[in-house]
């Protein structure tokens, strides 16, 4: 470009700078991250968090961002992907909070990681929205106190004991009509992981508190060949199984199990019926499944239906934890529902107090959202039943979750 | 030009008719450091390697000034105190020729050691830090009792058992390891006023143990000791011929590696302030021992590049986890084929070539 040139080009963008200045300054930007497992082990489950933040902010941003405090805010999305490493993990929630300085963090989705990473956040004062259930391990009334480590945390997932009893209770329910006698003993079988650990031990109260008499078998987490552990769970003589975390260890053992004629009833924990359809499995005797929290292949609700839709039509793929995404989409709506009432994006801790207060419908659960003084959320969880002998066919029902811990369960 | 290395240099790749080695004195670098060490306790650095060590200080201590965000230092602290467990396996490896497949478990007893002494005595990193050490220690001595009577390939299957059985155990230790979920373990006590919770104030107490780690790593290997290790990796049945006691060095390597690794597992565990036996089972073992193989075990720098290639790499290339394996498979094919000293040695090499050009 020849000198003149130039200089005619630099006083026309100087003109031109004021004009183009408050359109710019119009939208005011409201930096989240999210921390997800893009690849690695855990992407299959990383993969719906990211998919959910985006079509949440989206969604906002379609509908004109956030109001707070007399300025309009659209949602900036910085997505890292955490490589299924703690590590990286870390390094990437120091990005995130002191580098670009996100008021809010979606993740992760596994346990250890969203307890580093909440030593990270606690200490910024930034909102972290993690969906481990396992997190009510820690989430105590010291923790989540003002000044605690875990004061800005939110488990978006409900405490195991209410997933558990309404779980037993809709397996239960919907077993015991098809079987020749009333199932009295029960297998658990579960992969022995931190997860595995903290759910089954729920799961078994859960079970005996409907009068079952439970046995816990647990397989190594990276198990192929189940064929030694389903025999001696044969021998065992059970009425039904439940393979209980994880969804994807679960479709791998479960056409085991079949083969071997393991019982005479089945619980599939996490496996939708979407994908009992897509593999085409097929059982003659009675398998129930639940998903977590909603079935995205038969729910009988339209909202969460049209939410799917929508969903799977921004690319995401068909998976076995394709409905965890709802755990992480609502809390987006919640978020912004907070900022709005609170006028500001700098108040956490009124951001905090906000949430607490909040009562939102949402997606995942027919009834309102609402966390209690622990950061932990309360919905029901959809239970279906197989059609004996298809692929296909399927019966849902939703279990509200019981009002209290079962005996020898002291919450969490 | 002096060319005594202060660690012996790697044999010569097979296959290779000429290289930059033989090129070299014929005198064998291994009698040039014994000769060289017998003026004294330890070998005083050539200039070439003082130069060499001021740059890698001023690197290590100038890298928060560089501005490299957060991420890269967190990257960087992570770096560092696995290379300071990397020393360990280096002295163990690459002087007393002893291999494990096993070592992250040693990081393991030391932050579990940290972790629980936190948990249930209330006591702090600054009293973890040498009991750690010191357990650690102890345990590897323990587990390298078996190195007594067999070696190779059988110690370094009992390292993996060890380390298989050491993540059963914490899986399903209870409340006492915190089971699969983990322990959770409190800040870094300040000390002379340093808050250690700021990202670079962590990253210089890390760069401290691992300069620290350096000169002691550098002192055994230049000593009288370190030749007494080497001897012993070199020809055990010779060495015990003219009365070395190989049992009892052996084990004070096992023993010294096990102190690395156990001051690495602490700083590990006070970083990401919760731990879980995930990170101390086979697969983070064999990152270990993939890492020090591509760096290379004998050289002063040798653990500290394998390190950095490892954790960097997939970052700044933008490598998923997977294509992070090939890479370092590959990686390691090339190294093993070409460079078996290691990519350290890979670069002395060029360098001394680089060199001995110039002056022709």
């Amino acid at each position: 470009m020849k000198p003149r040139n130039l200089s005619a080009a630099i006083v026309a963008a100087a003109l031109a700078w004021p004009a183009i200045q408050p359109a710019l300054a119009d939208d005011e930007e409201l930096k989240i991250g999210v921390v997800a497992a893009e690849s690695g082990s855990f992407v299959s489950a990383g993969n719906t968090i990211v998919a959910a933040a985006k079509l949440a902010t989206q969604q906002i941003n379609d509908a004109g961002g956030i109001k707070i405090g007399g300025k309009t805010y659209k949602i900036k999305l910085y997505i890292r992907d955490n490589r299924t490493d703690v590590n990286v993990t870390i390094a990437a929630a120091r990005e995130l909070v002191d580098d670009i300085g996100v008021k809010a963090i979606w993740g992760t989705e596994t346990h250890d990681f969203s307890v580093s990473m909440a030593k990270i956040t606690g200490a910024a004062k930034v909102l972290q929205f993690s969906g481990n259930s396992s997190l009510g391990a820690v989430l105590d009334d010291k923790s989540v106190a003002p000044g605690g480590w875990l004061h800005y945390t939110f488990q978006s997932e409900p405490q195991e004991w209410q997933r558990s009893g309404s779980t037993a209770k809709g397996v239960l329910a919907l077993l015991t009509p098809l079987m020749a006698h009333p199932p009295k003993h029960s297998v658990v079988f579960v992969g022995n992981d931190a997860t595995g650990q903290y759910l089954s031990s729920h799961y078994v109260k859960a079970l005996e508190a409907e009068g079952q008499q439970v046995d816990l078998v647990k397989y190594p987490p990276d198990t192929t060949d189940f064929s030694p552990l389903l025999t001696r769970i044969k021998g065992m003589n059970p009425d039904i199984v439940h393979f209980w975390y994880n969804g994807d260890s679960t479709l791998t053992a479960f056409p085991q199990a079949l083969k071997l004629d393991v019982a005479p009833a089945y619980f599939l924990f996490g496996v939708d019926p979407g994908i009992y359809q897509q593999r085409q499995l097929k059982s003659d005797k009675p398998v129930t499944l639940s998903c977590v929290p909603v079935c995205w292949g038969s729910s009988p609700y339209p909202v969460v239906q049209d939410y799917f839709k929508k969903y799977f039509d921004l690319g995401a793929s068909k998976g076995p934890q394709s409905s965890v995404s709802l755990l992480y989409y609502d809390y987006f709506f919640m978020y912004a529902k907070a900022l709005e009432e609170v006028g500001s994006i700098d108040k956490p801790d009124a951001v905090v107090d906000a949430i607490l207060k909040m009562s939102y419908q949402g997606v995942v659960s027919p009834v309102p959202l609402t966390f209690n003084a622990h950061h932990q959320v309360t919905f029901a969880t959809e239970v279906c039943l197989v059609k004996p002998g298809t692929s296909d066919q399927f019966n849902c029902t939703v279990e509200q979750p019981p009002p209290a811990p079962p005996p020898g369960d002291t919450g969490g | 030009m002096n060319e005594t290395p202060h660690f012996p240099e790697p044999a010569p790749p097979v296959g290779r008719r000429r290289d930059i080695a033989s090129e070299r004195p014929v005198t064998p670098p291994a009698v040039q450091s014994e000769a060289k060490g017998r003026s004294g306790w330890v070998k005083l650095p050539s200039r070439e390697e003082t130069v060499v060590a001021i740059v890698a200080v001023v690197f290590l201590v100038g890298f928060p000034w560089c501005n490299p965000g957060y991420r890269f230092l967190s990257l960087a602290i992570t770096t560092g105190f696995t290379s300071i467990a990397l020393y360990g396996l280096g002295l163990q490896f690459g002087q007393a020729g002893i291999m494990s497949v096993g070592h992250a478990a040693f990081l393991g007893i030391g932050a579990y050691t940290a972790a629980i002494m936190a948990g249930r005595f209330g006591l702090g990193f600054w009293v973890a830090l040498p009991f750690s050490a010191l357990f650690s220690a102890v345990i590897a001595g323990l587990i390298g009792l078996p190195s007594l009577r067999v070696g190779g390939q059988h110690y370094i299957i009992i390292t993996f058992c060890f380390c298989a059985l050491l993540n059963i155990a914490l899986t399903n230790g209870g409340s006492f390891t915190g089971a699969a979920t983990g322990l959770d373990v409190g800040s870094i006590d300040p000390i002379f006023g340093i808050n250690f919770d700021q990202l670079r104030n962590a990253y210089y107490l890390v760069v401290a143990v691992l300069l620290i780690s350096l000169l002691v790593t550098y002192l055994i290997t230049n000593s009288s000791y370190g030749r007494t290790l080497r001897a012993i990796r070199e020809n055990e049945a010779l060495a015990r011929a003219v009365g070395i006691n190989t049992g009892l060095h052996k084990i004070g390597a096992l023993m010294v590696s096990g102190a690395f690794a156990g001051v690495a597992g602490v700083l590990q565990a006070y970083y990401l302030r919760h731990i879980s036996p995930a990170l101390y089972g086979p697969f983070p073992s064999l990152y270990l021992a993939l890492m020090v193989m591509l760096g290379g075990a004998r050289l002063l720098y040798g653990p500290l590049a394998g390190a950095i290639i490892v954790s960097f790499l997939p970052e700044i290339l933008k490598l998923d986890p997977i294509d992070s394996r090939i890479a370092y498979g590959v990686g390691l094919l090339v190294v093993i084929l070409l460079l078996p000293g290691g990519v350290s040695a890979g670069l002395l090499d060029i360098y001394r070539w680089l060199l001995s050009k110039r002056r022709r």
